[in-house]
C-alpha cells in the first residue's frame, strides 16, 4: 500500500496520512480494517460497525505472479493486481475483504476469493442493482441490511439506529465536500497530482479526517481560474499511475473536471428516508450516471457535457483500463455524443502498471482533428 | 465419426423459418430483441417475435462470417477486447450484412443480467442505436444460496415489465396463454435435458458438438409447441440410436466433458479431431445449463417460476457451483477428461477455470486441458499451438 504522502503545496491542507498510517491509527483506536474493491458500497455501514474501508484500486503492479496462476491474461489488470496483492500480503493486513459486484471481472474475483483463494480473512460480496425504480431501492436496502448482518459476525456489533444515522450523516457530509472540492478544481492552485491525492484520500481516510483535509484545501480557493493551463475532463476508472497527471502537465493541460469511477462517479447525494438502510440505498443509487448502475449512454453524454461546460474543459481524455469491457462498450457512442457537441476527445489506455511508458501515445486517432479539437498526437490546442 | 443425426435437417428448417419469419414480422407484429437468459415466456405470451442477438452471433460464427463483422465494429471504435458476440452483432448492424438476409428492427429490448453484465453494456448500445426502449431484468449474482430479497427483486422486475410490454404489444396479457407458454418452455427444457443425458450411454449416441448445433431451438424458440415437438422427435431418434448401439464417434475409446461456450468457428475441426482419436465429448456445462432448471418452470405460478428459473441459471452462480457441475458431469457421464475452453471473449464464464482445472487434476486425478480460444473471433485461435496441446492432452487421456 502507499506510504505517507505529505500534501502541503500552497493550500492550507493538513498533511494527508497514507493508507498504512491511517490503518494503524484506526486499529489503535480499537477499529477493524476492510479491504474494499471498487466501486460502490455503503461506507457508513462499515463505519457503524467500527470497520474502516480501505479501498484497493490496483495497486499498480508490474508483476503479478500469484494472480497470473489464477486469472487468464485477458482479465482486467485492476482485478489481477488486487488479487495478487491480496494473496501476497494484503489480506493479512486487514480483517476482512469486501468485493462489490461491479462488473463481470469483480463478480468473478469475488466468487474466486470465496471458492478458491481461501484467504484466512472473511470475504463478503455486495450486489449493486442495475434496475430502475422502487424495486432497486427496496432490493438495495435489503442487501445493505443483509451485509450488516454479515458484518456483525465479524465486528461482534449490531449498531443501533442512532449510530447508523450518525455515520450516514457524517458520510453524507464528506460526500458533499468531495463534490465541492471537485467543483472548485479550476480555482484551486494545486497541481493535479496533489489535488487528486486529496480527492483519493476519500478511498481510505475516515470521513471525519477527509472532511478536515478537504476543508483545508477548499480554504485555498481563488476567485480566478487557471488561465495558463488548458482545462480538460478526465474520464475513466482510476488515474493510475498518478504520473498521468505529470504527463498532462507536460502538455500544458490539467484535469479541470473528472468522470472517474474512484472520484466523481461517487458523488452521492444525500438520501431522503429516515430509515438508515433505505437512506444509504437512495444515496448510492443517486450517484452520477455510470455503467455499473446500467445508466443510459445518452445520460452519460449529457453528464459529461454538463461537467465540461461547468469546468470550462475543452476536451475529454478517456483513460480506460485494458479489458474493462463495460467502459470500452460506451466509448464510441460517448465520443460521438461529445463530438456532436463540439467537444473533442481522445483515448489512452490506462496501464495500471507503475510506469507510464508509451501510454501517452493515443490508442486510436479518433475523429479527425477539428479546429480547437484534440489532435491525434494528444496535444491540446487552445480554443 | 458415426452417422449424422437425421434431425439435422429439421433443426436447419426451424432456424431458417425463424429468421424468415423475422423478415416479415413488421407487417403483422412487434419484435423484441432479448438476451438468451431473459424470461421470454412473457414476450411470447404477448405475441412478440423474439430475436436473440447472441444466437445470431453464434450463427455468424458457425458460418465463418464473424471475423469480417468483428472488423466492422472495431473500425467503428469498438475495442477488440469486448465480447465477440457483441462485436459480431454490432458489425452486422453497422454494415447491414448478415448471413440470414435481414434482421427485424426491435420495438423493445429486454436484457437479463443473469448471464453477464456484458449484455447490459451491449444492450445500452443497442438502445441508443435503435432509439428503442430497454427493459432490464437484473438478477443478483448468486455467490451462494439466493437470498429472499434477490428473489423478490427479480419477481418485482418481471411483474413491472408487463405494463410497458402490453403497451408496446398493443394487447393485454392473457394469463392462460402465459401458463401455456411456460409449460411449453418446461416441456422443451425437460426434453432437452433428457437429450443431453443420452450422452451417458456407451457409446454416446450424440456428442456435445451435436448438442451445440441442435441447441438453437431451446435458446431462441422456448415457449413454442413446435420446439417441444422437435425435441420429442430428436429424443426418439437418439433412443433408437442408443438401442442399436450407434455411437456418434466410431469405436469410442475416451469420453470427455466440455466447459464453456463452443468455439463456433472450429466446431468441425474439433469434432473431427476428437472423433479421429476415438474421443466422444459426451457432456458440456453450456448445453446442460438449458435443461437443468426445467423443474423450476411450473406454470401454476408463472411469474414466480420465471423469477426462480432465470435467477438460478448456471452463469449466475459462483465458481464453486460450476466446479460442482463439472465434477457431477465427469462422474455421471463416466468421463476421462475435461476440456476447459478458456474463452477470451467470455470473461464471466472463464474466470475461475484455472482453479477449477487444478481441482479436477489434483484432487480428482482427471486430466484437464485449458484450451485458449474465442467463441466467435477466429483471430484468437492459434491452430498449431492448440493442435499440439490437444495432441498432448489426448495422449494423457488415452493412457
Ligand atoms: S477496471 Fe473495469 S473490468 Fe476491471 S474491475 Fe474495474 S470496472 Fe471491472
Ligand atoms: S460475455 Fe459471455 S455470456 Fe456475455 S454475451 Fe458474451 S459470450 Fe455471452
Amino acid at each position: 500500500m502507499v506510504g505517507t504522502a505529505k500534501v502541503r503545496d500552497n493550500s492550507r491542507a493538513a498533511p494527508i496520512p497514507g493508507r498504512q498510517q491511517t490503518m494503524e491509527r484506526f486499529r489503535e483506536q480499537g477499529g477493524r480494517i476492510a479491504a474494499v474493491l471498487p466501486i460502490h458500497y455503503p461506507r457508513a455501514l462499515l463505519r457503524a460497525h467500527r470497520i474502516l474501508p480501505v479501498e484497493i484500486w490496483g495497486p499498480a503492479q508490474a508483476f503479478t505472479p500469484l494472480a497470473d496462476s489464477r486469472l487468464q491474461s485477458y482479465i482486467c489488470p485492476l482485478a489481477r493486481n488486487a488479487l495478487d496483492f491480496l494473496l501476497r500480503e494484503g489480506a493479512r493486513r486487514v480483517d476482512m475483504v469486501l468485493v462489490p459486484h461491479t462488473c463481470d471481472s469483480l463478480q468473478g474475483l469475488g466468487s474466486l476469493l470465496l471458492d478458491q483463494a481461501h484467504l484466512d480473512r472473511p470475504t463478503l460480496n455486495f450486489y449493486l442493482p442495475r434496475g430502475a425504480g422502487d424495486a432497486s431501492v427496496d432490493y438495495l436496502a435489503a442487501e445493505i441490511r443483509s451485509l450488516s448482518a454479515a458484518l456483525s459476525r465479524i465486528s461482534g456489533r449490531s449498531p443501533r439506529e442512532e449510530e447508523l444515522i450518525e455515520c450516514v450523516m457524517l458520510e453524507e457530509e464528506a460526500d458533499s465536500l468531495l463534490s465541492e472540492l471537485l467543483g472548485a478544481r479550476p480555482r484551486l492552485p494545486l497541481p493535479d497530482h496533489t489535488f487528486y491525492r486529496v480527492v483519493r484520500s476519500r478511498e481510505y481516510l475516515p470521513a471525519e479526517d477527509f472532511i478536515s483535509s478537504a476543508n483545508g484545501v477548499l480554504a485555498g480557493r481563488t476567485s480566478l481560474g487557471a488561465p495558463e493551463r488548458l482545462p480538460i475532463l478526465l474520464s475513466g476508472i482510476v488515474p493510475e499511475p498518478m504520473e498521468i497527471f505529470d504527463a498532462l502537465a507536460g502538455f500544458g493541460a490539467f484535469a479541470a473536471a473528472c468522470d472517474l469511477a474512484c472520484a466523481s462517479r461517487r458523488l452521492y447525494p444525500g438520501g431522503k428516508s429516515g430509515d438508515p438502510f433505505r437512506r444509504m440505498a437512495e444515496s448510492l443509487l443517486g450517484a452520477p450516471p455510470d455503467f455499473t448502475r446500467g445508466s443510459a449512454i445518452r445520460d452519460r453524454v449529457r453528464y459529461l457535457r454538463a461537467n465540461a461546460d461547468k469546468s470550462g474543459a475543452r476536451g475529454v481524455l478517456f483513460y480506460p483500463v485494458k479489458f474493462c469491457e463495460p467502459e470500452l462498450f460506451d466509448l464510441p457512442l460517448l465520443r460521438k455524443g461529445l463530438d456532436g457537441a463540439g467537444l473533442a476527445s481522445t483515448v489512452i489506455e490506462a496501464p495500471l502498471h507503475p510506469h507510464l511508458s508509451q501510454v501517452l501515445v493515443p490508442r486510436d486517432p479518433g475523429p479527425p482533428p477539428r479546429p480547437g479539437g484534440v489532435t491525434p498526437a494528444g496535444a491540446l490546442p487552445e480554443r | 465419426m458415426g452417422p449424422p443425426l437425421k434431425c439435422a435437417a429439421a433443426t436447419k428448417r426451424l432456424v431458417t423459418r425463424h429468421y424468415l419469419d423475422g423478415r416479415y414480422v413488421r407487417h403483422y407484429g412487434k419484435t423484441a430483441w432479448v438476451t438468451s437468459g431473459a424470461p421470454v415466456e412473457l414476450l411470447k405470451a404477448l405475441g412478440f417475435f423474439v430475436l436473440y442477438p447472441e444466437n445470431h452471433g453464434a450463427l455468424c460464427g458457425a458460418r465463418r462470417a464473424a471475423e469480417a463483422l468483428c472488423r466492422e465494429s472495431e473500425a467503428a471504435g469498438y475495442s477488440s477486447d469486448i465480447c465477440s458476440y457483441a462485436r459480431t452483432d454490432l458489425g452486422s448492424l453497422l454494415s447491414g450484412r448478415t448471413p440470414v438476409g435481414r434482421l427485424p428492427r426491435p420495438d423493445v429490448l429486454v436484457c437479463c443480467t443473469n448471464i453477464c453484465q456484458t449484455v447490459l453494456a451491449w444492450y445500452r448500445v443497442l438502445s441508443d442505436h435503435f432509439n428503442a426502449p430497454l427493459l432490464v431484468v437484473d438478477t443478483p449474482f448468486l455467490y451462494a444460496e439466493a437470498p429472499p430479497h434477490a428473489k423478490a427483486y427479480v419477481l418485482a422486475q418481471i411483474e413491472a415489465m408487463v405494463e410497458p410490454l402490453e403497451r408496446i404489444a398493443g394487447r393485454s396479457l392473457n394469463q392462460d396463454r402465459l401458463k401455456r407458454t411456460v409449460k411449453y418452455s418446461r416441456d422443451a427444457a425437460e426434453l432437452w435435458n433428457r437429450i443431453t443425458e443420452m450422452g451417458r450411454r456407451k457409446p454416446a449416441p450424440l456428442t456435445a458438438f451435436d448438442q451445440f448445433i441442435h441447441m438453437a431451438p431451446i435458446v431462441e424458440m422456448r415457449g413454442d409447441s413446435r420446439t417441444v415437438d422437435f425435441y420429442a422427435a430428436m429424443l426418439r431418434e437418439l433412443e433408437e440410436r442408443a438401442r442399436l448401439g450407434i455411437g456418434a464417434v466410431q469405436r469410442e475409446r475416451a469420453r470427455l466433458v466440455w466447459d464453456n461456450l463452443p468455439v463456433w468457428h472450429q466446431l468441425r475441426f474439433l469434432s473431427e479431431f476428437f472423433a479421429e482419436k476415438g474421443a466422444a465429448v459426451v457432456a458440456a456445462t453450456y448445453t446442460k445449463a438449458w435443461g437443468e432448471l426445467a423443474p423450476l418452470l411450473q406454470e401454476s405460478q408463472p411469474f414466480e417460476a420465471m423469477a426462480d428459473t432465470y435467477l438460478h441459471v448456471l452463469l449466475n452462480r459462483g465458481t464453486g457451483s460450476k466446479l460442482d457441475t463439472i465434477r457431477a458431469l465427469v462422474k455421471e457421464f463416466d468421463a476421462d477428461g475435461v476440456v476447459f475452453h478458456s474463452d477470451r471473449s467470455c470473461k464471466p464464464y472463464s474466470i475461475g477455470q484455472m482453479g477449477q482445472r487444478d481441482s479436477v487434476v489434483r484432487q480428482d486425478g482427471i486430466p484437464a486441458l485449458l484450451l485458449e480460444a474465442d467463441h466467435n473471433d477466429p483471430r484468437s485461435w492459434s491452430r498449431s499451438q492448440n493442435i499440439n496441446r490437444l495432441e498432448a492432452f489426448m495422449e494423457v487421456v488415452a493412457r
